[in-house]
Formats: C-alpha cells, structure tokens, sequence
C-alpha cells in the first residue's frame, strides 16, 4: 500500500531509459551512414587533397588547378585553404590524415615536421633539379629528416631596405653598400630635411625585419647548432650566446632607429606604409611583403630593395630571403604518382613565373623570369648568385617573446639588458622542453 | 492551530502512527520529478564543458604534451620550472599590482557615482542609464577607441608633458596605467549598478532618525549607508578582483603585453605561450595554480569581508 505511489515512476523511468537507448543507436547509425556517403569515390578520378595555408593565393591556386585538371582529366585536385595551417595540419599529421600535396609557410614550425620525418624525400626526383641551390638551402637550415629533402622552395620574399629611388635619385644617393655608406646615406637625407626611416614601433613586430636582416651577419656558420648543443648552459660566458655574438647587431639596428621620424613608438605598420607611400619618408625597413600595400595607397611609386649592408667589405653582403611558400606532400599519399604530376605541373616555368607576379615573390625555379616590378628586379641578383640566408626568428623558439624582447630595446636603448633576456630565455626553455621519448 | 494538530494526533489510532510517519518521510526524501529536470540539463552542460576540460587539463599539466603529437609524464617539472621562470612570476607581479589598483579605484569611483545617482537629482533615470552606456559595449571596441586615444589624441591634448606626448603606451613604466583607466572606466557600470541596488535597501527612516539627531552627511554614510551596504561591498570587491585578475581582453586591445613583457598578465602569459609558443602542458600547468591562487584569495576575501557586514 505505501510502496504504491512510486512503482508507477520506476516503471517509466525503465521504459524511458530504453527509449534513450534506442534512440542513442539509431542516431549512431545514421551518423555512420552518413559519414560512409562523405567518402564515397565520385567518378573514377583520383581525388588528390590540395592543403594549401595561403589566403592571397586562393584565387591564383584555383586557375593554376583549373588548367592543371583541363590537361589531366583523370585527376581532380581540391584544394583546401585553411587558417591557421601551422595547428591544422599537426591534428591531421597526428591523425595520420595527411593531405596529398601541402604548401605551408617555411619557418620554424615546418622545419620541425619535416626532422619527424612526415613528407616525402625529394631527394631523387627530377623537379628538384630546377630549384635554385641557394632556396634549397635556407630550407635545409630549418630542418629536414636525416639525409631527406622533404620539401621544394616554391616562391621567396625578400627582407630588405625598402628606399623610394625618386628620393634618392633628387638627392644624389647612391645604393650603399657598407656600413659607413649607408650610415653617410641616413646623414645625407636628414641634412636635406628628409626623414630617412619611418619606425613603427606600435606593432612590436615590425622591429623583427630589421633585427633578423642585422642578426643574419653574426648567425652566419652554426651559430644556431651551438646554441642548442649548449642549451641551458647558454650565458655571457658560454661559447656562443646572443651577449658573446648579437652586441654589434644590437647597435646597429639601434642606430638606424635613431633615423626615424618623431613619435615612431606610437605608429602602426599601416601609418609607415602610407608615409612611404606619399613620399614623407625616403626609406622602410620593411620586406617585399610591404610593396603590395604601398602600392595600393600610392601605384606610381618607384620604390626598390637593397639589403642591410652590416658590414665594411660590400661583397661580404647579404641578403634575408624567407621561403614563402614551401611545396611537399604526405610521405605515405597513397596517390603518389598523381600528387607528383601536380607537383612538376607547380614547378613549370609558366606557372611559377605567373604565380610569383601575381604574388609579388621571387620564383624558386632557376631561369624563371621574374615580374618587371622594380623591387622585385631589385633583389633578382642576390637569388642568381645565391647570396641568401634565411630568417634567423625562425631558428629561434616561439616561446621565447623575441618581438617584445626587441621592441622594448628600441625604446630603452639597453642592448646589454635584452640580450641578457634572450640568452636567459633560451636556457630556461632549453631546461625546461623535455624531449619526447618513444613509445 | 498547535491545539488543533495537538487534538488530530491524539485522536488517531497507535496503528496508523507508523504508516503515516513512513510517508512523510518519502515525501520528503523525493523532490518532484520537474525540479530534477531543470537540474541535470544544467549540471551535464556544465560537467561536460566545465569540468571534464578541467580535469584533462590538469592531467595534461603532468605531461610533455605540445598540443599535439606523442607525450610523456613528466611528473612535476612543469610546476617546479614554473616557479624557476622569472617571466611568470613578473606575470603574477603585474596581475597583482594590477588588480589591487583596479579594485581600489573601482569601489571607491562607482560608490560615490552610485551616491549621486540615488539622490534626488534632475533627470536622474537619464544619468543612470549614461553611466551604464559602458557596461553595453564591447571591450575591444572600447579597448581600440582608448587605444586611438592614447596613442593619437593624447600627445597632441598633452604635448607638453614628455609621458603623453610620447604615447603614454609605449612606456615601460606606466602603460599599466593606462589599462587601470580602460578597465576601470568599463567595470564601473556594472559596479554602479550593485551599489544602486543596495543603496535602495536602506530605509528611509534611518536617515530620517538620524538628521533629527544632528548627524553630519559624512557620519550618515559611515554609520549608515556603508554598513548597510556592506554585502554588496562584499560582492563588489570580490568580484572585481577576481575579474582584474584574469584581465586579458583590456591589454590585448591597448598594449598586447607590451611594450616588452612589462603588461603581460598570467592569462595572456598562458594564451601566448600554450597556443603561439608551442608549450601547452607548461602554460597549462601555469594554469593549474593561477585557478588556485584565485580560489585562495576569492575565499580569503569573503571571510574578511563578511565578518564586518552589519545585518539588519
């Protein structure tokens, strides 16, 4: 009698929970379903997956693939433009869902994937042969899997100064080509009333350009190597260290940020390249990068690259060039053979050299003909004679907060504080990163 | 009504008494089925999206792991080079100073805003609702506006004054500043409003007693007003200090951290390096005691606190 009130409401409860288990199931099912409909081959063609981590060059890439798939009908190349491509194609590696064909950025993070040995070695096909050595160099710096060549330079920027040649050409300017000139050259503009640089330190990235350009001279040999041998014991007294090697460097770029224009600590990017633009400054210390939204403010500008000449013998000059768009593919595609015809169908003559125009880039492949932008023309020698080096930000880890550490230098004029701060940086997260180990 | 109760049980038989005793305590063990309804949707979300990514979390704190890839224990060396890594601890350092500040600012602006609002002056719906105008708007809208401000306006406003007029941002020294000014600005609606709210529950007669007694302005409000206000203080410091703790979308809007790592607060400490900086586990177990130390000093502050409320 007591017990009757409550027998009603277990029995519902049973009957509802098997209804949720039900219902648990068939959602289940269906999912599955639908997940087998999502994979089902279309029409016979091979379907090669196209990861590509560049948002400008959405468009370029479509008719690059349009034309590719007009003359091999028998592949249908999708491409797959993402955000964040560094972090997307880690979870796909990890997953072991590598896409066919990737382009990603080179820097640190690719160098990184390709010593863990996910692409596949280049090493004996024929299309490497057509890349200059030089490009494949900077690569190879950041890091390939014992022996291997795991990825093709496609399009370089370079990292240089940018100077207005009207300007120079006015005031009878000469590109410099050591130290001293280039000092005379900033001395010169200021005495005629013109601001030689505009600094733009509201974006603390933008002191980087400079500071690797300054920095490649002192990272020459295996500066980067020793570093990481000495890990945590890297300090004023190690063999090598940012205090032993980096203090000229330092000065430098200190000195030539005494050549900006008053109130550069509140200045964004977007303010310096407008000044550019309209001629209120004969010179950036910017990169390639910079040209495409100069020219929108201002398309008549004639504006060209030389590279930082940090040192007094001109032939000892060289010039930052990063690999924008770096070519590779998954070291187990199944679709090896059709992922290799898009990828020489990349590399042919027209194709690059379209791309690269379009892109404002230097093309990788040797006897490519460059776009007749002045900036580009500009810097066409350094690739031919392969005087290049890579962006030493990219040797450096991305825990270290290098862009601060260089911004509050340029306000504080301390150089001997910041570059205490990147060797104890360094250490500490050399001490702390604590290898993975097997299984 | 106690007699009647009184005269039911006693009229009742001995043999019923235990049956009935039995129900009662059913009844009142069981909560109708609906109040169980409106609770576990809330408790599966929050477990679900809360809790379980916390505990992951944690348990990712012991370990190697890089956001991605192979991992292995590692046992406590996060938390052992945690406390070896100065960058952190000037991290903890700037919150701190930065949260005490905010918090003093804050009371003590929105409760003599909120006193103005509660008097009887013209068209005072109309002030309330200005001063609520920052509570409405986004921070990073706010954030960039003040950002314009200080780094375009000011140095013209105030050209004669070298920290204006060389962007008062770009100082290693007082960027903090000017993200107190920001955060205050914006926090102070919200605080407004709690202080409002408690203001209205002081009764009248109180003050009315008290100016028949000849009490001053000020002794009215520190003998009446502030006591019996004293829970809303409570919330209202508690709350904002443990929100300027985590201050994060004020400095990315202003300074994102700079200029150098002179305003780089633990959150934004733990957002670079666990996501840009490639050490998750490290940042998360960062994490992991910045979740503790703000339980720590929220509990601690509610004990201070509360013991000087008055009750009425």
């Amino acid at each position: 009698m007591t017990d009757q009130p409550i027998r009603p409401a277990r029995e519902h409860r049973r009957r509802a929970r098997r209804r949720r288990t039900l219902a648990v199931a068939a959602s289940a099912a269906l999912g599955a379903l639908l997940l087998a409909g999502c994979s089902a081959p279309g029409d016979g063609r091979v379907q090669l997956d196209f990861f590509q981590f560049k948002g400008e060059a959405l468009e370029d890439f479509e008719q690059v693939i349009a034309d590719f798939e007009a003359e091999n009908p028998d592949i249908d190349v999708v491409q797959n433009q993402v955000a964040d491509a560094d972090t997307i194609i880690r979870t796909l590696l990890v997953k072991d869902k590598a896409p066919d064909v990737i382009t990603l950025n080179a820097n640190g993070n690719f160098g990184r994937l390709a010593q863990a040995g996910v692409f596949y070695d280049f090493s004996d096909e024929p299309v490497l042969q057509t890349i200059n050595p030089a490009v494949q160099e900077i690569l190879a710096d950041l890091g390939n899997a014992e022996g291997e060549v795991n990825g093709l330079g496609y399009v370089n920027n370079a990292n240089g100064v940018i100077y207005n040649r009207e300007i120079f050409e006015e005031q009878g300017l000469e590109v410099p080509e050591t130290w001293d000139e280039f000092i005379a050259v900033c001395d010169a503009l200021r005495d005629a009333g013109i601001v030689p640089f505009y600094g733009t330190l509201a974006d603390s990235w933008t002191g980087l350009p400079s500071f690797n350009a300054l920095g490649a001279y002192p990272a020459q040999g295996d500066f980067f190597e020793q570093m990481r041998e000495e890990g945590e014991d890297v300090g004023p007294d190690s063999e090598v260290s940012f205090q032993q090697d980096f203090a000229e460097a330092m000065d430098q770029q200190y000195e030539l940020f005494s050549y900006t224009q008053e109130g550069y600590r509140g200045k964004t990017y977007d303010d310096g390249n407008a000044a550019f633009a309209n001629g209120e400054v004969a010179m950036l210390m910017q990169g390639i990068w910079a040209i495409n939204p100069v020219k929108e403010i201002n398309p008549d500008i004639d504006a060209a690259i030389f590279p930082y000449p940090a040192t007094d013998d001109p032939d000892d000059r060289l010039l930052v060039s990063g690999v924008d768009v770096v070519v590779t593919m998954g070291e187990n595609t199944p679709h090896r053979e059709e992922a290799l015809r898009f990828i020489d169908y990349l590399f042919e003559q027209d194709v690059i050299e379209q791309f690269a125009a379009s892109q404002n880039m230097v093309p990788s492949v040797e006897g490519a003909q460059l776009s007749d932008d002045p900036a580009i023309q500009s810097v066409a020698p350094w690739f031919d004679e392969g005087r290049i080096t890579g962006f030493i930000d990219h040797q450096i880890p991305p825990s270290i907060p290098l862009a601060a550490i260089d911004q509050e230098f340029l306000f504080t004029g301390d150089a001997d504080a910041a570059l205490a701060t990147l060797d104890r940086e360094w250490a500490k997260v050399a001490a702390r990163t604590i290898p993975v180990t097997g299984e | 009504m106690t007699t009647l109760t009184q005269a039911v049980r006693s009229s009742s038989t001995a043999g019923e008494k235990p049956a009935r005793a039995k129900r009662v305590r059913l009844e009142s063990r069981r909560a109708l089925p609906a109040f169980y309804w409106m609770v576990w949707p809330a408790v599966i979300a929050f477990a679900l999206f809360h809790t379980l990514p916390v505990l992951v979390g944690i348990f990712f704190s012991f370990t190697n792991y890089a956001g991605y890839g192979e991992w292995n224990f590692v046992g406590f060396s996060n938390y052992v080079n945690l406390f070896r890594d100065d960058r952190v601890l000037a991290a903890y350092g700037f919150s701190f100073l930065f949260a005490i500040v905010a918090t003093i600012l804050t009371n003590v602006i929105s409760l003599a805003i909120a006193l103005g609002l509660h008097a009887k002056i013209k068209a005072r719906n109309f002030w309330r609702g200005v001063y609520f105008v920052p509570y409405v708007l986004s921070i990073l809208v706010i954030g960039y506006v003040f950002q314009f401000f200080f780094s375009n306006s000011l140095p013209k406003i105030l050209s004669g004054i070298p920290l204006f007029a060389d962007n008062i941002l770009t100082s290693p020294d007082w960027a903090w500043t000017a993200i107190v000014v920001l955060a205050v600005w914006q926090a102070c609606a919200f605080a407004i409003i709690i202080y409002l709210s408690g203001l209205q529950t002081i009764p009248a007669e109180l003050y009315e007693a008290a100016s028949l007694d000849g009490a001053s302005a000020w002794r009215q409000f520190r003998s009446i007003t502030f006591p019996l206000i004293g829970a809303f203080f409570t919330i209202n410091v508690v709350l904002s200090l443990k929100g300027y703790l985590q201050v994060f979308d004020q400095i990315v809007a202003l300074t994102n951290g700079g200029p150098g790592t002179s305003t780089e607060s633990v959150t934004l400490l733990i957002f670079r390096g666990g996501f840009s900086g490639g050490e998750f586990a490290y940042q998360t177990a960062n994490a992991v005691i910045f979740f503790i130390v703000i339980t720590v000093v929220s509990l601690f502050q509610f004990r201070v606190l509360q013991r000087r409320e008055a009750d009425f």
